[in-house]
């Protein structure tokens, strides 16, 4: 058939100006200087731990669209090499690179592209590496070292959050203090322990308007809240809200995964309530659950009700009457 | 014949003819069943108490039960304590073996758990975990030791935890500990006694 | 009824029909007991051994049986072949009865029997209701047998607890976990779908 000289489209007519690769590539961006600061922390291990998950996230993401007989280019635009950055920020450096490896092709395939690729995927696919990887190598996920700038002599390093769980940091007074959190002179995953870092890059995203601010400002509330009222009724036996913020993954997970355009809802309300319920969950698990940190389940925990949330919380049209019952 | 009478004929005959198998099968498996599971209990017995000969059960309740063992002599040896306690994901069930005067435990070992592979589940590992139970001094409340330390660095009420599964390891910790106070009431209260001569 | 050859019913169960990767009946034995091939092919034995029987059993007594008390009589007799693996492996494998646990009573839940009594059992002959049996339990074997020997050897580098990876492979512990169940076969019926799809464009 002859093409036409009209343009016949469907919706919508207006674009807007951003296009999935200029996205990828502010989040690239942002992610810079917290990756500059895993690498000052961690030396070569970083390097090697962001080639190695950057090298398996890109080829699998090669494979399946060649499989699926999809164009390359969308290799392109950036959203594998997003992938393999956050799953390795959320390792720790002293990861197995073929473990590291794994990781990042289970994070493409099993979760993205099994769903039909980038804008079908329900979880965030750095996190379902994550939580594969956490099942598959418990103890090689739980060990952690302590970061090149400090010298302690150990070999293994226990995390501020996994001190604060285990060996009653609050009452022993042991507790990591909060300026080495914001600097990141800590013990943890690579991307995770340098809050400053992180919040940059955050900044950033947020002014340039590529991420919703209510969804971590929502996130940050309720934490604050849920931690707070325990930190205030027993001061000598949790930590407080500030400790909480700055430790672990929740920076991190708050900007970075929670934030993700296609796993996060559509509407205001369903937001709100999806940021509320990450807060609240992450609390939860830090405090009664079996692990140290809860950041990584409570986001993918939400990604599982955004569906629902679209649904139950769409606006009305103007007119709509609520159907009777 | 009527419908329902032809359904209430077929009906019953089905079931009489199973409930008949089924009892010949209950009965000709009933004894073998009982006998390994009494025999599962012996083996922890002599398990936890090196060189026990003979056990009587002397007091049992839900997930607690005490026996005392005698060597080959007829000499009392100490107690053999079945219990069991909430681990990381269901029941942890453990017997373990202390001296008459509970100042002592023999040994540990565990019967039934469902910890994570490889990393709870080590309880269940000579060589990680329940060799540090071995001659233990229970006299006070047993503590945990983490991280882990050589052997012989450890204090003579003192046992190592696995690195990365603290919670099984003090969930063990906790039924042993809660157990030998349960005991040691027990016997306070005269609820259990110990007959020197009067064994079996 | 149009009967098909006799070699069609059995084979039908192993490809075609295969109950576990075709009709996705009996989930709960699929997805709990595979975490080792011992308790894969123990599982697999106790449910060919009643599925076996029920169908002997069901297609001998189908013309005695009023429809309206079918489903009731079925579950009886499946449940009188249950508990009898149930007490034998009690009594004579002990370990094994203890690893499958609650499972072995769950067989008078599983779909496959029930299900085959009620399709095919009760419409056909004592000879091709035992054909069919054998081809579906075979099916359900060579399903188990599959999904346990990855999860195990991934999982923990051992193959019916013989090792068969070196020391340099450190165990997926996911696969053996229930997570891992539900990986494994999803793939699996990805990969069966995919071929069965060529097999069709090819003739």
């Amino acid at each position: 058939m002859a093409e036409t000289t009209f343009i016949i489209k469907s919706s919508p007519h207006l674009r807007h100006p951003d296009s999935v690769p200029k996205i990828m590539l502010s989040v690239i961006i942002s992610l810079l200087p917290a990756v500059a600061a895993s690498v000052y922390f961690f030396r070569w291990r970083a390097v090697v731990l962001y080639l190695a998950c950057l090298a398996g996230a890109i080829l699998t993401e090669a494979v399946f669209l060649a499989a699926r007989k999809k164009p390359l280019s969308t290799l392109l635009d950036g959203s594998a090499v997003i992938t393999g950055l956050l799953l390795a920020m959320t390792l720790p450096p002293s990861l197995r690179l073929d473990q590291a490896v794994i990781g990042a092709v289970v994070a493409i395939a099993l979760g993205k592209q099994v769903f039909g690729g980038l804008g079908h995927n329900i979880f965030n696919p750095a996190l379902v590496g994550r939580a594969f990887l956490q099942t598959a190598f418990p103890v090689a996920m739980t060990t952690w070292i302590p970061p090149v700038t400090k010298i302690i002599n150990t070999a293994t390093y226990a995390t501020p959050l996994g001190n604060l769980k285990f060996q009653n940091a609050v009452a022993q007074h042991t507790l990591t203090p909060l300026k080495d959190l914001f600097w990141g002179n800590t013990g943890g995953c690579l991307g995770e322990t340098s809050a400053l870092a992180l919040l940059i890059g955050a900044l950033y995203l947020v002014a340039r308007k590529t991420i919703d601010w209510k969804i971590p400002a929502g996130i940050i509330l309720s934490l604050s809240v849920f931690t707070g009222i325990f930190w205030l009724a027993r001061p000598d036996k949790y930590a407080s809200p500030l400790f909480h913020l700055l430790s672990g993954g929740l920076i991190i997970g708050a900007f970075f995964m929670a934030t993700d355009m296609v796993t996060s809802p559509i509407t205001p309300r369903g937001t709100i309530i999806y940021a509320l319920g990450i807060g609240f969950l992450v609390g939860l698990i830090r405090l009664f659950g079996g692990y140290p940190e809860g950041v990584m389940y409570s986001i993918l925990l939400m990604n599982t009700v955004v569906p629902l949330l679209n649904r139950s919380t769409r606006p009305r049209l103007l007119g709509e009457r609520r159907a009777k019952k | 014949m009527s419908l329902s009478s032809r359904m209430v004929i077929v009906l019953t005959a089905v079931g009489i003819i199973s409930g008949g198998l089924l009892s010949t099968v209950g009965i000709l498996t009933r004894a073998r069943i009982e006998a390994n599971r009494l025999r599962e209990i012996e083996e922890a017995i002599i398990t936890v108490v090196p060189g026990a000969k003979t056990n009587t059960k002397i007091y049992e309740e839900k997930d607690f039960t005490v026996y005392t063992t005698r060597n080959d002599q007829g000499q009392i040896q100490g107690f053999a304590i079945y219990t069991a306690g909430t681990g990381f994901q269901d029941k942890i069930v453990l017997m373990f073996g202390t001296d008459a005067e509970i100042n002592k435990i023999f040994r540990l070992t565990i019967l039934d758990q469902k910890e994570t592979p490889g990393l709870g589940a080590k309880i269940t590992d000579k060589e990680a975990f329940l060799k540090y139970w071995e001659n233990k001094d229970c006299s006070h409340p047993l503590m945990l030791k983490k991280p882990p330390v050589a052997q012989e660095e450890l204090g003579a009420s003192e046992v190592n935890a696995i690195t990365g599964a603290t919670i099984s390891s003090e969930a063990v910790l906790a039924t042993v500990n809660a157990s030998l106070a349960k005991l040691r009431s027990l016997i306070q209260a005269g609820t259990i006694q110990i007959e020197e001569n009067n064994g079996q | 009824m149009a009967s098909k050859p006799l070699s069609q019913e059995f084979t039908k169960g192993l490809w075609g029909e295969n109950p576990i990767f075709r009709q996705l009946l009996g989930m709960c034995p699929t997805l709990a007991v595979t975490n080792a091939v011992i308790n894969g092919i123990a599982m697999s034995l106790a449910t060919s051994f009643v599925l076996i029987f029920s169908s002997l059993v069901v297609a001998s007594i189908k013309k005695l049986i009023p429809s309206q008390v079918r489903i009731a009589s079925y579950i009886v007799v499946i449940a009188s072949f249950v508990t009898m693996a149930d007490r034998f492996l009690a009594a004579f494998f002990p370990p094994i009865s203890k690893n499958l646990g609650p499972y072995i009573p769950l067989i008078v839940v599983n779909c496959i029997i029930l299900g085959r009594q009620e399709a095919f059992s009760s419409k056909n002959s004592v000879g091709r209701s035992l054909i069919d049996a054998f081809g579906m339990s075979l099916g359900f074997t060579l399903a188990l047998l599959v999904l346990s020997s990855i999860r195990e050897i991934l999982g923990a580098g051992t193959w019916l607890g013989h090792q068969v990876l070196g020391s340099w492979f450190e165990p997926w512990i996911i696969m053996i976990l229930p997570p891992g169940a539900f990986l494994t076969l999803g793939i699996l019926l990805g990969i069966i779908i995919l071929i069965d799809q060529k097999l069709q464009r090819s003739k």
